[in-house]
């Protein structure tokens, strides 16, 4: 990867609007946690003003990568380029930690490796007490007492959609890009979006062989790791002769569909140009032609930032919720929940913060079920409302259709 | 004076200072590390100065206490709000101390029933307007960057902003103030009332002070009530001086629109294809006017507006049907500014403010000091105060910048000829101190002088600003 960040950083004219959107900056006013600040260190950088530091690295993690800074820049800063590289810099002169690293470089490459250890631990996990709900004590932090993740699912999306559906006549074959969450915890959403495409005599298949899209290690900056991810991803879904590419988590659908591009160059761009997330997917090809019964539970819904911030996409998933239930807006929707990567980790303060503010939005809106794009924001907002004993519920707006389509008689619980 | 660098008498004046202040304040509210004071060392106008520490105060007390030790040790001081001025103001040219007022943001009382509200200086005006708003009040102040700059900025350079010919601009809705004096000392000025006239008009002496005299911890304002409804239309011309004819014929017409706005060829040329509104190629200069009021009075006032720009030849005028129509409009007026760095890397920024029946023989003056077009000029503004924003952009090539500011020179003697002023709301900081004595008479700047040496014999706040010496 190139340098062009050196020039990127020139570009920004100290306005000061990031200020107005930036979601960390809303909790913390702190100056080193904008946009405008980050990029004010990597021109220091630059300069050889100041080297690599815990603190800088800090700062450095502060940021959620919502994006939602460049959307709104008067200056066109491409905001991306320069927290990539910083996130590089951080991982190549201070190292990426042990775990992690291994992680990256040896078990989300193996397939076979990550469903054994992840099948030892859905054992272990029987063992752990205190489960609320299908959510259990997120076990680094049982310590801290405070999380709650979902538990691991017993046979993995891929592993239960090896075969799917052969339908006579498809309008379409799609293939499901499942993404990690999806793959081993919210097998649910996968059985959803199969579903639901089926329905609409859309064939999916779920290619096997299929990795982790790389968010993860290139938001530790470990930019070898997450090649070589979109290397064997580029191969298993080209391989298809696919109609499009369909993905229901905002984020592996901006890595896969427009960080592959940087990574494994142009030639992506014709798979590239195929790749949906769901919503923008039924929306552009299913329209309103099919027949739905309205569930009648009030959901609202919640943009995820790599949707709507990154990609621009809010009226899709909303035409769909409302064909299938009774929707109502809630206010601050596209603001941040809080969750994803390391930042949850180094910033457990500052993503509490984000997410009573979501909760509270939620409760706000009389709503009865918050559905959104993402496994990773349905993870941590339902973190937030089993912490409270909340009878919200959490769900995909995927799931929603798939009930609407059903007339209501699917069990959405576990 | 960098405290950590040059002599080792500096060096120990400013380790002993630190000390001081992580004793008497706590290890949170001091930051001394490299990182952190990087992210304070600049403002919106790209300035850069390292400061050596940044204090993060909770109230007043905490700024006495800074101040006091501040004084005793000679260090300079600083107030910065969000660091969004246009004139240097928040840039610690000097070193020292910086306040990072935002942690002060607390909006401490509205009183509806007395139209006004008292306020932290780290408000962001717009988080004000909106809290007003519940209460149907304005405060109706409202610079581009209303969004993200504070109410402390915002006094300190008497920010005007786009509703300043109907509302008038900040010192006219700031009634009182507590301010932090250099040695620690904490004064009140004005009053919670309406009216005061008791002794000299302290308050309005530090508005626009940009923090060379005190800091304002607690600042209280007047509201008026929030009009029923805003209107806006957008006016496209083909012509510059059609435009200007235009908002001469408005305000002939016996109306003061909320906000009147311009924007010329170059300030259209950098925002187009920002947002949602598409302009048209044959589109020279455009206004962009607010009308507010009652139903009613704005349909009146609306059809005026309407027919006096079709009368000076407008290409079409359009409405806002809705308030996302309207907040699409408004983000590309908004966004000039900075939007402007598309067109070249470097820009002075200058917000000259002439007589309103000038502005259209400036604009000609501007366009004769340029006639070779050796630079990019862009001008937009509050055309119905008579402020325009002359920004001359240039490129990173050899012998522009020099060239620039000898246009900017010239523009300066041509705007205090024709009666206007050097700055009409950013402030002089460092970027425009040079041009001060241009304006002001050498008896009136000593009289500046002697009120400085006396708030602040020692020199210490904000250093650098305002006068040149």
């Amino acid at each position: 990867m190139g340098e062009d960040w050196k020039t990127e950083v020139s570009k920004c004219s100290k306005c000061g609007k990031c200020h107005t959107v930036c979601p960390v900056f809303l909790e913390t006013g702190d100056e080193a946690m904008v946009s405008r600040g980050r990029i004010s260190l990597a021109e220091a950088l630059r300069d050889q003003q100041i080297v690599y530091t815990n603190k800088l690295r800090d700062y450095v993690y502060s940021c959620k990568k919502c994006m939602r800074c460049r959307k709104d820049c008067p200056s066109g800063v491409d905001y991306e380029i320069i927290i990539s590289a910083l996130l590089r810099g951080v991982a190549e002169n201070m190292g990426i930690p042990l775990l992690p690293k291994i992680i990256f470089r040896y078990i989300l490459p193996r397939r076979i490796l990550f469903d054994t250890m992840l099948k030892v631990s859905s054992k272990i996990q029987r063992f752990i007490p205190m489960k609320k709900r299908g959510q259990m004590r997120h076990l680094p932090l049982l310590f801290m007492g405070k999380r709650w993740i979902p538990t691991l699912a017993k046979k993995t999306a891929l592993q239960k959609f090896r075969n799917t559906k052969k339908l006579k006549n498809p309008r379409m074959r799609v293939g499901l890009f499942t993404g990690c969450l999806i793959n081993y915890i919210y097998v649910d959403i996968a059985e959803a979006v199969v579903d639901v495409l089926n329905k609409m005599n859309i064939e999916v298949v779920v290619p096997q062989g299929q990795l982790c899209c790389g968010t993860p290690s290139s938001s530790m900056g470990d930019v070898k790791s997450s090649r070589k991810l979109a290397e064997v991803n580029r191969k298993v879904f080209e391989s298809q002769g696919l109609d499009a590419i369909v993905s229901a988590c905002a984020t592996c659908t901006k890595t896969i569909k427009m960080d592959y591009l940087r990574t494994l160059g142009p030639s992506w761009k014709p798979i590239s140009d195929k790749i949906y997330d769901i919503s923008e997917f039924i929306y552009k090809y299913c329209g309103e032609e099919y027949e739905t019964k309205p569930i009648e539970e009030k959901v609202t819904y919640h943009d995820p930032c790599h949707l709507l911030w990154v990609r621009g996409i809010s009226d899709e998933p909303r035409n769909v919720l409302k064909k299938s239930s009774n929707f109502v807006e809630m206010d601050m929707a596209g603001s941040c929940c809080g969750g994803g990567g390391i930042f949850t980790i180094i910033h457990y303060d500052l993503t509490l913060k984000m997410l009573e503010r979501k909760v509270a939005s939620i409760e706000r809106s009389g709503a009865d079920t918050v559905a959104t794009n993402c496994p990773g924001c349905v993870m941590q907002i339902a973190d937030g409302f089993a912490g409270k004993n909340s009878k919200i519920k959490t769900t995909h707006s995927i799931q929603i259709l798939q009930r609407a389509l059903a007339n209501g008689n699917i069990n959405r619980e576990k | 004076m960098k405290l950590f660098k040059k002599t080792k008498k500096e060096e120990t004046k400013g380790t002993k200072a630190l000390n001081e202040l992580i004793r008497v304040l706590g290890k949170e509210k001091v930051l001394s590390a490299i990182e952190d004071r990087i992210c304070y060392s600049y403002d919106s106008t790209k300035q850069k100065a390292l400061p050596d520490i940044v204090i993060r105060p909770d109230d007043t007390s905490d700024i006495s206490n800074t101040l006091k030790i501040a004084n005793k040790y000679e260090i300079p001081v600083y107030a910065r709000g969000a660091g969004t001025g246009l004139s240097g103001g928040a840039v610690p040219l000097m070193g020292g101390i910086v306040f990072d007022l935002k942690s002060m943001n607390k909006i401490i009382e509205i009183c509806p029933e007395d139209f006004v509200a008292t306020v932290e200086p780290g408000v962001v005006t717009k988080d004000l307007q909106d809290e007003v708003a519940k209460h149907g009040l304005l405060y109706p102040p409202d610079p581009s960057s209303a969004a993200f700059s504070t109410i402390g900025g915002n006094v300190a350079e008497c920010a005007g902003g786009i509703t300043g010919l109907k509302y008038g601009v900040t010192r006219d809705y700031v009634l009182a103030l507590e301010i932090v004096l250099p040695d620690g000392s904490v004064i009140n000025t004005g009053r919670k009332t309406l009216r005061s006239v008791t002794g000299y008009d302290l308050t309005r002496l530090f508005i626009g002070s940009e923090g060379t005299l005190g800091i304002f911890t607690k600042i209280t304002v007047k509201l008026i009530p929030d009009p029923e409804r805003i209107d806006t239309l957008a006016a496209f011309f083909s012509d510059r001086d059609d435009a200007i004819d235009a908002a001469d014929l408005i305000i002939d017409n016996n109306i003061l629109p909320r906000t009147l706005e311009f924007m010329d060829q170059m300030s259209i040329n950098a925002v187009r294809g920002y947002g949602e509104v598409t302009i048209d190629e044959d589109v020279k200069a455009l206004l962009l006017i607010d009308i507010d009021g009652t139903e009613e009075s704005i349909r009146h006032e609306l059809s005026v507006v309407e027919n006096a720009c079709k009368e000076k030849k407008a290409l079409r005028t359009k409405v806002a049907e809705t308030s996302k129509e309207r907040d699409a409009l408004w983000a590309v007026r908004r966004i000039i500014s900075p939007a402007l760095y598309n067109v070249a890397t470097h820009k002075i920024n200058e917000d000259i403010c002439v007589p309103r029946s000038k502005i259209k023989e400036m604009l000609q003056k501007v366009d004769q000091i340029n006639e070779h077009h050796t630079v990019y000029i862009a001008n937009f503004g509050h055309i119905g105060d008579g402020n325009i924003h002359v920004n001359i952009m240039y490129k990173d090539d050899p012998g522009q910048e020099e060239l620039a500011e000898s246009i900017v020179n010239k523009i300066m003697e041509e705007v205090i000829a024709s009666g206007g002023t050097i700055s009409g709301e950013h402030g002089i900081g460092n970027k425009k101190s040079q041009f001060l004595e241009l304006e002001i008479s050498p008896q009136v700047f000593a009289i500046m002088k002697r009120f400085k040496n006396f708030f602040d014999p020692k020199g210490i706040m904000n250093p650098g600003k305002m006068f040149v010496t």
